[in-house]
């Protein structure tokens, strides 16, 4: 199994009556809360706690795209993931992911993510998400009505893009280029692995399968309730004959390390509180704009009785959240199990670990980091470990790496 | 009463699905941007003093499919063209409500010659900044189309009851969807510039509860149309169509007929 830290990078400051004195955490979200000195602050401490993921044996450290969000400061994945290029070695840089119908056209996209690739030397992760309603549609936008459409399309291009050696035109619905050449060109070859970031949407399956993508999960209700969804996407795969090898999938777990059970919940139960509470509070109107769903989706949907878990963390406990699975929390011991529970049911050989949460300090998302790496991650490691990955970048050998040089050294 | 109908149109050979009744001059209705939900009072008072042609825009209910086929102001017009005229109608009274005063607005500007009369009620198809109303795409997904009422209660009674609950809500969902194709992410249609190219009588209708389309934005309509007269309803909110049928086809039915010798 394998096991990327990821931060969303929330806006630690967002006061007690959030709830009550704001709509959504998102598109319309307050901008005067946001106080860029400190915001200076927050993202250094962010991108550190990632390099320190990067030393302590993650497989990958994970950044991502959000705009006009209090709980995810990350409106460029690239810039991130390029700063984290130079400090970080022989960890994947998951990009998880760019919203490619954004961009028109997408050639920004495959010029950036193939830096990006040169950069590390190979480590790159291309993350291919539609994107959320919220970011698309309300923030940037883009017509519900068209956009998968055009994201077939962007995917379509890019991957050209990357791959083919000559100049070419592209005389699509969404855009029009007479040349398309990009440099530089990805090192892995044909592409860096891609991975689609996915919320249930059915025809996300039958375009993993299709393609032989990674199809990542990423919800933030847990384990127990993503198990459905989980079995849903390998059961299609099964339907379509693909061969089953769980690094195809991959899946995001909140999940909290501490020294007991109870220290756990002392250390930690506000920071998770604050999470549920404020960082998901999002305007109903902005999270399904008409068209973002198809109409098999939406049906999908109704049979399952409608929008599961949909907001209702913020009600519960401790103790709710622990079993219901929106968090994986406890002793080293209990994490493992708990672990052990989420690989069996979803059947993931990647795990995104959401080992900040939040507004935990900078002292606790590393205890706990540090807990999982060292006390968690050697005992489930193994799980999977008669497949092989095909999903995690090829990079460069250790011999060709370049290593920036100390600033001010001359050479 | 009518029933729905399918006919194929000339020369493109595409499938518009339509309601269609009533003797009398030829009567264009265009949905809001809820489609049509049935066969309803507004439909069946004006179908006994017109022949009333109310057709689903390629995107909307039983044409959901066809929304791909249609990418702009164009290709709506051109639609509603062939079909008049496949049924061997020259020239319309064309009244539309909501995003249907848009395409009828658009349709009078483009082929003025097979417009008789317009009347454009509640609408769509203008933005102003300082009349924005409510965005009728960012609504809870409970409930998707309160707003467009003037009582978010009514959406029960109006629009759902009587049929399959689940199909009308995806039904609700999808005709949402074919409106953001035209609207999104603010309705700024791109219209306004060629309002002045309408010759016929037209009709600026706005209604005091509609919480989409301000009261203010109805003189913005009417100044952009030469000649233009206004009119007010006074209790019904964006849906007139489904909240004021008996008064929005007197306004409709006195204007379009207004001076008329035949």
């Amino acid at each position: 199994m394998k096991f990327h830290w990821f931060n969303l990078m929330p806006w630690p400051h967002l006061p007690d009556d959030f709830r009550e004195t704001n709509r959504s955490v998102w598109v319309d979200v307050d901008s005067r809360l946001y106080d860029p000195v400190e915001g200076h602050r927050v993202y250094h401490e962010y991108l550190d706690q990632l390099e320190y993921a990067a030393t302590l044996g993650f497989d990958g450290i994970g950044v991502n795209e959000h705009h006009q969000n209090a709980y995810g400061m990350m409106p460029s994945p690239q810039l991130m993931a390029a700063t984290l290029s130079r400090r970080t070695k022989d960890v994947t840089l998951l990009l998880l992911g760019q919203s490619i119908a954004l961009y028109n056209p997408p050639t920004r996209v495959a010029e950036e993510m193939a830096m990006l690739d040169v950069m590390s030397g190979g480590r790159l992760v291309a993350g291919f998400p539609v994107g959320t309603s919220m970011d698309d549609n309300f923030c940037f936008g883009a017509n519900p009505a068209t956009l998968r459409d055009k994201y077939q399309e962007n995917h379509d291009f890019i991957l050209r893009a990357w791959a083919d050696p000559d100049v070419f035109a592209w005389n699509g619905k969404y855009n029009k280029a007479r040349y398309v050449n990009i440099w530089p060109r990805p090192i892995q070859k044909p592409h860096p692995p891609i991975w689609i970031p996915g919320g249930g949407s059915v025809e996300t399956w039958d375009f993993c399968a299709d393609n032989a993508y990674n199809y990542s999960y990423l919800s933030f209700n847990g384990y127990v309730r993503g198990e459905a969804l989980m079995q849903g996407f390998w059961n299609r795969l099964g339907e379509l004959g693909v061969e089953f090898n769980p690094f195809q999938g991959a899946f995001a777990q909140q999940i909290i390390v501490a020294e007991t059970d109870d220290q756990a919940q002392q250390l930690y139960e506000e920071h998770v509180q604050y999470f549920f509470d404020k960082c998901l509070h999002v305007h109903p109107g902005f999270a399904d704009a008409p068209g973002y769903r198809t109409e098999n989706t939406i049906r999908v949907g109704l049979r399952a009785g409608g929008a599961q878990g949909l907001g209702i963390a913020h009600t519960l406990t401790w103790d709710d959240w622990v079993r219901e699975g929106y968090i994986v929390a406890g002793s080293p011991d209990s994490v493992t199990e708990q672990l052990e529970t989420l690989a069996n049911k979803l059947q993931v050989g990647h795990l995104v670990c959401l080992l900040h949460c939040g507004n935990m300090p900078d002292d606790k998302a590393r205890a706990s980091t540090k807990l999982m790496a060292e006390q968690v991650i050697p005992r489930i490691r193994h799980i999977w470990e008669d497949y092989e990955d095909h999903w995690s970048p090829q990079p460069i050998s250790a011999d060709r790496q370049a290593t920036p040089q100390p600033v001010g050294a001359s050479n | 009463m009518a029933d729905l109908q399918s006919i194929t149109l000339s020369p493109t050979g595409q499938t518009a699905h339509l309601y269609e009744a009533g003797d009398g001059p030829p009567l264009l209705l265009l949905h809001p941007i809820t489609g049509i939900p049935r066969w309803g009072e507004l439909h069946e008072t004006l179908s006994q003093r017109f022949r009333v042609i109310a057709p689903y825009q390629p995107g909307w209910g039983p044409a959901k499919d066809d929304l791909p086929d249609v990418d702009n102001n164009l290709d709506l017009v051109l639609f509603n063209v062939d079909l008049i005229q496949t049924l061997g109608v020259e020239r319309a009274h064309v009244a539309g409500i909501s995003i249907g005063a848009w395409i009828g607005a658009e349709l009078a500007a483009i082929r003025p010659d097979v417009v008789q009369s317009l009347t454009l009620v509640n609408p769509l198809g203008i933005w102003s900044e300082q009349h924005p109303g409510e965005d009728p795409f960012a609504q809870h997904p409970g409930w998707p189309t309160a707003v467009l009422f003037s009582d978010p209660e009514h959406r029960a009674r109006l629009l759902m009851e009587g049929r399959d609950q689940l199909d009308a809500y995806v039904e609700e969902l999808l005709d949402l969807r074919a409106s953001a194709k035209f609207l999104w992410p603010l309705p700024d249609t791109g219209v306004e510039k060629r309002l002045q190219r309408i010759d016929c009588r037209a009709l600026v209708v706005t209604s005091r509860n509609d919480n989409v389309v301000n009261l203010a934005m109805g003189d913005i309509w009417r100044a952009g149309i030469p000649g233009a007269q206004q009119r007010e309803l006074a209790e019904s909110g964006h849906l007139a169509d489904l909240e004021a049928p008996a008064e929005l086809a007197q306004l409709i039915q006195e204007f379009a007929l207004q001076g008329a010798t035949a």
